[in-house]
């Protein structure tokens, strides 16, 4: 798996949520953000450079390899509710070459397909030195406005990525955050400029 | 004890010095964020009580673990006490400085060395790295390394980060002489 990829280290980081704010949460969930270590394939090349090529070879591959190795962290496809995905990219290189690992349907769709879901995934991406950590937004894999289930995780390896490397990262959890209660678009009132006209004076 | 969270982190080096690594080589950390047991009550002189209701509790919570998150048998270990900024490392070093803690990990890895260890005092988000030796000879060179863990939003102020953490093997591309080789 690793071949193929340039793949020099996978980390992996779960955090269980034990009590918040004092109290256990409504259920008990885990966060996991899988992160690869890859080689940027183009970096140092100009911006009019096609990625074609090197999306439809890498980026399947590596969506297999963090998917699996998700649903392995968090107990199984079923455990998981909501998703993120995310790349950091060394200084040499540009975001857009991130953007070409985890924005095409070679890694989305796949994503997508793998953990069972039917959003958008909602992602983060930045150009950063090694250590650098990076918010990840995670949203419900079926459906995406599900309040309860906005959430983040944040993911950081403390010696990527080099300025010749990529850190893509899949992320999920296995539920909501630990005491939702800002309601839902089917509790809200119909807030508009006009209703709040006292409020805004 | 009161546990707010349970972080797992494992790293697999796959390629280092730009040459494969066979199987890749496997560092795993298991960290709770508990409660300083004696946040807000001073000075405490006596810390024999806290040690006795919380050390032997977490270093049963955590060995095991870690060893599974590690999955294979850990040739390599190590520890660390991250102390919020209310607290004194003397309250991290408590928990993890006593057989009562380091016991467990060394009997579920049958282990017979002092496990290394960090003791350190920062924020939320401090990046901290943790020392693993050799778990039966800490003189075997090729198993000395490091691994840096960062938990972004702990340790609160009146908290404490207790980690352990195994490798399944030395350093990736170890190729340094034994100790006993050298004049």
């Amino acid at each position: 798996m690793a071949d193929g990829v340039g793949l020099r280290k996978l980390v992996v980081y779960r955090e269980e949520l034990v009590t918040e704010a004092g109290a256990s949460p409504v259920r008990p969930v885990q966060q996991a953000s899988i992160a690869a270590v890859v080689q940027n394939p183009w970096a140092g090349t100009p911006p009019d450079r096609d990625l074609s090529v090197e999306v439809a070879r890498i980026a399947p591959s590596l969506a297999k390899l963090l998917t699996y190795r998700l649903i392995e962290v968090l107990g199984g496809v079923d455990q998981i509710e909501a998703f993120g995905k995310a790349a950091i990219v060394g200084e040499e290189g540009q975001i857009e070459h991130g953007g070409a690992l985890i924005h095409t349907p070679y890694f989305g769709n796949l994503m997508r397909e793998f953990l069972e879901g039917e959003s958008i995934i909602c992602f983060a991406d930045t150009r950063a030195d090694a250590g650098q950590p990076l918010v990840v937004p995670l949203w419900h894999k079926t459906r995406a406005a599900t309040r309860s289930h906005y959430q983040t995780i944040s993911t950081r390896v403390s010696d990527a990525p080099r300025a010749r490397e990529i850190v893509v990262v899949a992320a999920a959890s296995t539920g909501p955050r630990p005491h939702p209660r800002i309601g839902d678009r089917t509790t809200d009132p119909a807030i508009t400029t006009k209703s709040l006209e006292t409020v805004l004076s | 004890m009161k546990i707010r969270k349970i972080v797992t982190l494992v790293e697999e080096i796959h390629v280092e010095g730009g040459k494969d690594v066979s199987p890749p080589a496997r560092v795993a950390v298991v960290a709770a964020v508990i409660e300083n047991p004696w946040a807000g009550q001073g000075f405490v002189q006596d810390l024999g009580p806290g040690i006795d209701e919380n050390a032997s509790d977490l270093g049963a919570l955590l060995a095991p673990q870690v060893l599974a998150a590690l999955g294979s048998p850990a040739e390599a270990y190590g520890k660390a006490a991250i102390v919020g900024l209310d607290g004194e490392i003397e309250h991290g070093s408590a928990l993890i400085h006593t057989l009562k803690f380091g016991d467990h990990f060394r009997k579920a890895a049958s282990a017979t060395t002092l496990l290394p260890a960090v003791e350190k005092r920062g924020p939320s988000g401090v990046a901290f790295d943790i020392p693993l030796k050799h778990i039966t000879d800490a003189t075997i060179r090729s198993h000395h390394q490091s691994l840096e863990v960062r938990i972004a939003d702990a340790p609160h102020a009146g908290e404490l980060v207790v980690a352990l953490a195994a490798a399944a093997q030395g350093r990736p591309q170890q190729r340094l002489a034994s100790l006993s080789t050298e004049q």
